[in-house]
């Protein structure tokens, strides 16, 4: 099992502090507040006079302006208090401050109207330099990890991350600039840098890639799309002397330079248990017609539908999907094949080890499909309820998928049929334990179905963690 | 796999006949293989021809990269994956195919210093070749003449080094004089040199008539 590496999102650009709380919870606090005071202050009107920022250090005020501009236009008590709120949750989801605190007041000076009001953010920036020391240890191999953050670099939000991995094995690093657009921050952009080595014994395949990217996020309507352009200069080879003929033939160097999109529409009310609402990502990349050896155009979906259902417990139902089609007829490399199996995909079977293979090395596929039906019921009895048992679920899933190279030549229908044939499917129950807000542990007992020769199977108690799971 | 696992499967693949698909990688000819590499490539061939053991060449972009080792050539045989003369030399014996049996102790010495001599002079002379070209220039086309002058006076006018039978050391300094003579260089003293001991070109030209033009024909 691989090492799992979490790390924290900074606060942005959903919901504000990340300690795992739900944006429903913050605003349900809200309403009872509200409800006393409306009584009274309902029909009194006031202007806001002066919107003042105190205690910036670095920050410029010209990014600040478009977040708190909206509270000027509020008419009465209520709705000074509704958008001095909202504006705070703006200024937190920035990044540069580590605290934010409002201050209602009337106004006072020669220009004080008898109705003015002056709203006052009372804010702490963010320290100039942050780092972090860790170490970690796992499949025989342990690491020292140094990381280093500048947030807020010129005082417009920018931040600079650098990370450095140091193991018995390899190493690694990576520097990112991000920069949002002031007035606008889910407009932005971020330039990487980076050398990453990976190991992947179920292909006994080792690839280091050395790259740098560019990527621009914008929103359009509901819908959030991402373009990136990336170079990496790929180095594959063999992990063992062992190690089969057709991935012995993938090794060497070679350079990719791809063009991506991705669109995605996420209304689910959390990343990690969601009661409600839908997952949408597609993504499409291509490669080759901006230099490099490889050239390929790769589409790859991913939808998740969450609906509650009696008693607290939630049905989902994932489905996932991608295709690889290689152009200038060469053929794929395996660095950019999909690969299926394993405790985050479908389960019961070992990591990455549905498919193609050769010799017992798994060389992934041009096609696949995978899907995913779960029960989330809260623990049996509910012990800890409101605190730590609330962490965790039990569920029941049922997992199906295919993977496999297609014929290009022939036509769709040609197509579906072999992505329909040999369909390996499992089911089972297990305990989901969540870590923040972002990733997940599975314990499950699974029993896998329609296993094909040449599969590896890993039926009866399963343990997975990651970030993404079917 | 373990020491002893691969001593095990080894020992379980000598047992095996030659295939009739094994393959010799090697880079590109012409705008990507060595003076050296090509000389070490065109040695194994001809050390395989002599053995009469059927092989496949195939010309890849990353053959060095593939190569367990490193260095290439490298032959892909049954499901073992095997590079350079000397293991090469190994591997077909275990398989039951051996020039130098007939050899006995002394003379099988003799090949094996034979053997360093190439590998000492020739192949440091090609790869000085192809990655400096200056001042030690003169010490290295030194060396060459008097790698040439052991082995023409060791040939003498017999048509293989020991008499009747080739040897992988036949292949060796085949591979290495002929590469030096066919490859266009930016200076043509090495080829000189060697051109100046005629018996070791008659040499050249009989293992070239007798290995390699028998496919046209």
């Amino acid at each position: 099992m691989g090492t799992v590496h979490a790390k924290s999102l900074d606060p942005l650009p959903m919901h504000g502090r990340d300690l795992g709380m739900n944006p429903d919870d913050l605003s349900d606090h809200q309403e009872p507040e509200q409800e006393a005071k409306q009584e009274i202050l309902e029909n009194k009107d006031v202007v806001v006079q002066h919107v003042n920022v105190q205690g910036l250090g670095r920050t410029k005020e010209d990014l600040l302006g478009y977040e708190i501009s909206d509270v000027f236009q509020a008419k009465n008590l209520i709705d000074v208090m509704k958008r001095a709120h909202v504006a705070r949750q703006k200024l937190l989801r920035l990044g540069v401050f580590k605290d934010v605190e409002v201050l209602i007041d009337t106004s006072e000076g020669s220009d004080a109207l008898p109705n003015g009001l002056d709203v006052t953010f009372e804010v702490t920036e963010i320290k100039r330099v942050t780092g972090s020391y860790n170490t970690m240890v796992g499949n025989n191999e342990g690491s020292m990890v140094l990381g280093l953050k500048l947030p807020n670099l010129f005082g417009r939000a920018e931040k600079l991350t650098f990370q450095f991995s140091y193991g018995t094995k390899e190493t690694s690093y990576g520097l990112s600039f991000f920069k949002p657009q002031p007035g606008f921050f889910e407009r932005n952009l971020t330039l990487n840098a980076y050398k990453v080595t990976g190991q992947f014994p179920w292909s006994s395949l080792k690839e280091t890639d050395r790259g740098l990217s560019a990527e621009l996020n914008f929103p359009v309507g509901w819908t959030s799309h991402s373009l990136k352009w990336e170079g990496v200069w790929r180095e594959l080879g063999c992990l063992a002397r062992s190690a089969s003929f057709a991935v012995r033939e993938e090794s060497g160097h070679s350079l990719k330079s791809a063009l991506s999109h991705t669109m995605s529409i996420d209304s689910r009310n959390s990343a990690i248990f969601p009661n409600r609402g839908a997952l949408l990502r597609i993504n499409q990349e291509l490669a080759g017609y901006t230099g490099g050896d490889a050239s390929f155009l790769k589409e790859d979906f991913e939808l998740q539908l969450n609906r509650r259902l009696f008693w607290d417990s939630v049905l989902s139902a994932s489905f996932w999907g991608g295709m690889l089609y290689p152009l200038g007829g060469q053929p794929s490399c395996i660095a950019d094949r999909f690969y299926l199996g394993g405790p985050t995909s479908v389960r019961g079977f070992g990591m990455y080890s549905i498919g193609p293979q050769s010799e017992g090395d798994y060389l992934g596929g041009e096609a696949y499909w995978a899907g995913g039906l779960h029960l989330y019921t809260p623990l049996p009895f509910r012990p800890g309820r409101g605190g730590f048992g609330d962490l965790f679920r039990t569920h029941f899933f049922l997992n199906a998928g295919n993977l496999c190279n297609l014929n290009y030549g022939e036509g769709p229908q040609a197509h579906l049929q072999k992505l329909a044939e040999c369909i390996r499917w499992s089911y089972g129950a297990g305990i989901v334990l969540r870590l923040g807000n972002i990733a997940r542990l599975e314990l499950n007992y699974c029993v896998p179905m329609g296993v094909q020769s040449g599969d590896r199977i890993c039926d009866g108690v399963q343990f997975g963690a990651g970030i993404r799971f079917l | 796999m373990s020491l002893a696992a691969e001593a095990f499967v080894s020992q379980m693949a000598a047992a095996e006949p030659w295939p009739e698909n094994a393959t010799l990688y090697q880079p590109l000819k012409e705008e990507q293989i060595l003076l050296s590499d090509c000389a070490s490539s065109l040695a194994v061939q001809t050390y395989l021809k002599m053995c009469g053991l059927p092989v496949q060449v195939v010309c890849k972009t990353n053959a060095e990269f593939m190569s367990p080792s490193g260095k290439i050539p490298f032959i892909h045989v049954g499901n073992q994956v095997v590079s350079e003369l000397g293991p090469i030399v190994q591997f077909t014996k275990a398989k039951g195919h051996s020039l130098s049996d007939g050899l006995d102790d002394v003379q099988r010495a003799e090949m094996k210093a034979y053997m360093e001599l190439v590998n000492n002079m020739l192949l440091t002379s090609e790869l000085y070749i192809q990655w400096c070209d200056d001042a030690t220039a003169a010490e290295v086309y030194e060396d060459v003449s008097q790698c040439c002058q052991a082995l023409s006076q060791r040939l003498g006018t017999q048509p293989f080094f020991f008499n009747k039978q080739p040897t992988e050391l036949d292949a060796l300094v085949f591979g290495h004089l002929f590469t030096i003579l066919t490859t266009r260089l930016t200076s043509s003293e090495l080829a000189e040199r060697v051109r100046s001991y005629s018996n070791l070109l008659t040499f050249c030209r009989r293992i070239e008539q007798t290995y390699f033009e028998d496919k046209n024909s």
